[in-house]
């Protein structure tokens, strides 16, 4: 059989300080994948530490949002033939020796997208109790909108199989792609899986979501959801 | 030709004032087509109801309203409201617009530096 050739896509935003710790991760425990940082309209030297650890950078001269960085790396990966891309967050909040569990579900054939997620086993993890109550909303959702059961719908951790990626590589939510994409992509036919994974602090830096979005993010994502179950898949 | 109030008689004058600016702003390239034709139906609108008083008599009859003047503000806040729907709807669609050749330009941009070598490629960044 074919080795598959696995591209883990790295969003980062003002992460300088994390980056370096979970590229030096990513190398030790996944030697054999190839890595490319996408540099999403960074103010400090995001790309500058990317390339003094050796790893490839697509630079946004703009900031368009985790699903934007993330939809670059898609274009990147179908034009130069990676057949699973791996979605990893720059913060280290993600454990680089989870990705074979979370690779062998689509290499296996048994999903398109695996999810990794912190609520399958007790991983140490434990969310703030308003962003646990807006996990189960979403969560609820998803289950209403696809039938599939997926507790963690915000994990920034999935690996996607190609055909998934020659979908959203045209059509991606741009600044919070969750549960709005895993509606999406369940309504476009793609089978998720969700695989038990770990879930860190993060290493410095501040988080995406940001205190200014605290309030927008359950609004756009909710109306995004419902919308979600409403547009016509965009045709391609 | 009969004005109801001197209200009516402005907002007719200003209205056909607003169809020639805008046709003057077409042809100066200032205001593109695709976004004049909402502003030229809504003036247009505007000035039939002002000059031709029965047809601003008749429009109010049929919609119940008491007031002629009632009518044409009602227009006005409408043709608002349609004006604004329509630039959010192409502040969109220029968005998108924007992510795609943010993405493209990155993705060349990373091609460029490829090609150039390690030498040439952290020229000029962050």
């Amino acid at each position: 059989m074919k080795a598959e050739r696995v591209l883990v896509i790295v969003p980062a935003h003002d992460e300088e300080e994390s980056l370096p710790r979970t590229l030096a991760a990513l190398r030790e425990r996944a030697p054999a994948l190839d890595v490319l940082v996408i540099d999403d309209g960074s103010r400090d030297g995001t790309s500058r530490a990317a390339r003094a650890a050796g790893v490839p950078v697509v630079r946004h001269p703009l900031n368009l949002g985790v699903g934007g960085a993330l939809q670059t790396g898609f274009v990147y990966a179908v034009e130069h033939g990676y057949d699973i891309g791996v979605q990893f967050d720059a913060d280290g909040q993600h454990d680089a020796a989870d990705l074979g569990t979370l690779l062998a579900p689509v290499r296996e054939g048994r999903c398109d997208v695996a999810i990794g997620s912190r609520y399958l086993t007790p991983t140490g993890y434990r969310a703030p109790r308003a962003r646990r109550a807006g996990m189960r909303m979403f969560s609820l959702i998803v289950r209403m909108a696809t039938g599939q059961r997926i507790a963690d719908t915000t994990s920034g951790f999935r690996a996607y199989g190609r055909a998934v990626m020659d979908v959203c590589q045209f059509d991606l939510p741009q600044d919070f792609p969750d549960a709005p994409l895993l509606i999406t992509l369940a309504r476009r036919g793609f089978r998720l899986l969700e695989v038990p994974a770990h879930m860190h602090e993060r290493h410095a830096g501040r988080s995406f979501y940001t205190l200014g979005k605290t309030l927008y993010y359950p609004y756009k994502n909710l109306l995004a959801s419902l919308m979600a179950l409403l547009k016509r898949p965009q045709s391609l | 030709m009969h004005f109801l109030s001197r209200t009516q008689e402005i907002s007719a004058f200003c209205a056909a004032a607003l169809v020639f600016v805008v046709l003057e702003l077409v042809r100066r390239r200032r205001l593109s087509e695709e976004y004049s034709l909402l502003w030229v139906v809504a003036s247009l609108a505007m000035a039939i109801l002002g000059f031709f008083t029965p047809v601003l008599q008749g429009v109010t009859r049929l919609l119940g309203i008491r007031y002629e003047s009632s009518t044409a503000f009602a227009f006005g806040v409408a043709f608002g409201i349609l004006m604004l729907l329509q630039m959010s709807v192409q502040l969109s669609r220029m968005s998108r617009a924007q992510h795609a050749l943010t993405r493209e330009l990155a993705l060349v941009r990373h091609e460029l530096e490829a090609l150039r070598g390690p030498g040439g490629a952290a020229q000029g960044h962050a």
